[in-house]
């Protein structure tokens, strides 16, 4: 228990000083959402959407939606942190690197999972369309963990490179492709109304992804922050 | 750098001429396969390109994890050796496997799980260069490298198994997706041989470019040292 | 009974990559070696000179 409670206030610390920070500023969080309702208009021209073929497509749009406002936000917490000095402060701190790991992802996630509560009845009015339903929630949840587990890694990683903003989406696509496959089918099956055993498949694979990234990352974190 | 070492001359010399007898075993000793013909000779050394490059892949994992446990500068210059390997394979497997879907499948590409993975799998190694060429200090590069690397093999089954339910659930016409299905064919004995035999030669190929390349990487390592000392 | 298809342009291209490829890589690792070998040269005459 004794070393279970510092762990966690670490964590806390950590995500709490990035809502503060961000409900201060709000840049991040109202750059993100204007980033992803500027994509779904820019889809509503690209495709045309019509009311026939939408239904189909919704999940597809809200995935790419998410994936590019997830690499924004990505970006911009981690070179925050990079920019100020603050990531050298928090290394300093006599805390686990996990929790810091942890505090980030986790803040991250929120921040992901806000872009999303405000983009799922902003598309339903849009386009007449209800997206409120607890399948599509969980898959929501399971998808943004899976690419925020990896996305927090990397993006430590390419804030530290030359290139860093090009950087990110290079590294974090390829990698993602598997969250995003099953995403958007999942999604797709829960939105046209299929049986559970057409989407199981999909949830398994989410779930696979996401426990197999968040150890993977936790492990490795250590290595791409130490100096 | 000292003088190659015989155990790689004499290896580099019998690389050669496994290469040079598995191409002859391709082209004469290996029946004309009654329904594709000539162009089914590609198969040999297309699916051989594929294994050697996992390997490179693979080893680049194994470096990685290597690194991260023992911190020895030898470990990345293996990955880096892996990587680069491995990429030039992949790209031979996947264009190879392009030629060959054109008579055989009457299209240039499908996205076939294993196509796709391939393919996928290119672009998490041009990544792995890109991410290494934006970090300066080798120390930090050799660490990210070396993450980067165990993330991104641990990806590919998991990309693997995504399009294959993907495509189970979604039938393609051509082949049903699944390289077996147009295109398969009995393989005869002498077939098999040409294949097992392939299938060495380029492990030993691959054995030999990455000792070839792992020398040249410790060279240039050296000569970074050597720069440094003189710069001092 | 057809006999097999005559895809022998589609061969000979599948070898002229396989090959080809691996060439390019050879001659890439060659130029490499030398430019090493070049580089390590000069800085043995800075050495000395120093």
């Amino acid at each position: 228990m004794n070393q279970v409670t510092p762990f966690l206030r670490a964590l806390g610390a950590v995500v709490w000083k990035d809502l503060a920070a961000e409900w201060r500023s709000r840049e991040m969080l109202s750059a993100m959402l204007v980033f992803a309702l500027l994509v779904i208009l820019i889809f509503n021209f690209a495709l045309e959407l019509d009311p026939v073929g939408r239904a189909n497509i919704t999940a597809g749009i809200l995935w790419v939606t998410f994936t590019f406002a997830g690499t924004l936000g990505l970006n911009r917490s981690m070179a925050v942190e990079k920019d100020r000095g603050c990531l050298d402060g928090l290394l300093l701190a006599p805390v686990d690197r996990t929790a810091i790991y942890f505090g980030k992802a986790l803040g991250n996630w929120i921040f992901m999972l806000s872009v999303a509560v405000i983009v799922l009845p902003v598309y339903s009015i849009l386009y007449n369309i209800n997206l409120f339903q607890p399948g599509l929630l969980l898959v929501i949840l399971l998808g943004s963990e899976g690419y925020v587990a990896v996305g927090t890694l990397l993006s430590t990683m390419s804030v530290q490179t030359r290139t860093r903003d090009i950087l990110l989406p290079i590294l974090l696509f390829p990698i993602v492709i598997p969250v995003v496959v099953a995403a958007v089918k999942a999604s797709g099956n829960y939105l046209a109304g299929l049986e559970m055993a057409e989407i199981q498949p999909w949830l398994n694979l989410l779930i696979v992804y996401d426990v197999v990234f968040t150890a993977v990352s936790f492990m490795v974190f250590d290595a791409v922050v130490e100096e | 750098m000292t003088a190659q070492p015989k155990t790689l001359k004499i290896l580099t010399v019998v690389t050669v001429l496994m290469l040079a007898a598995a191409s002859l075993m391709v082209f004469f000793y290996a029946p004309l396969e009654a329904v594709m013909g000539q162009v089914q000779k590609v198969f040999y050394f297309h699916v051989a390109a594929g294994w050697t490059g996992m390997l490179g892949f693979f080893v680049a994992f194994v470096a990685g994890i290597a690194y991260l446990i023992t911190h020895k500068h030898i470990w990345d210059i293996v990955g880096v050796a892996g990587v680069e390997i491995g990429l030039v394979f992949m790209l031979i497997c996947i264009i190879t496997g392009s030629i060959w879907a054109r008579p055989i499948w009457n299209t240039w590409w499908t996205w076939d799980p294993r196509l796709t993975t391939a393919t996928i799998m290119e672009l998490v190694y041009a990544a792995y260069l890109m991410l290494r060429q934006g970090v300066e200090d080798p120390d930090r590069r050799a660490r990210f490298g070396a993450v980067y690397a165990i993330i991104g093999f641990l990806s590919v089954p998991l990309t693997f198994f995504s399009i294959r339910i993907f495509r189970t659930i979604h039938p393609v016409v051509i082949g049903g997706g699944d390289a077996d299905a147009t295109g398969s064919f009995d393989m005869t004995a002498k077939m098999l041989q040409t294949f097992m035999f392939s299938l060495v030669t380029f492990s030993v190929l691959f054995v030999t470019l990455l000792w070839h390349r792992i020398r040249m990487g410790k060279f240039a390592d050296q000569l970074e040292q050597l720069k440094m000392k003189l710069l001092a | 009974m057809e006999g097999p298809a005559n895809t022998l342009t589609y061969m000979i291209a599948g070898f002229a990559v396989i090959f080809g490829i691996m060439l390019i890589y050879l001659v890439s690792l060659l130029s490499r070696w030398n430019n090493l070998r070049k580089d390590a040269d000069l800085l043995k005459e800075l050495e000395k000179k120093e």
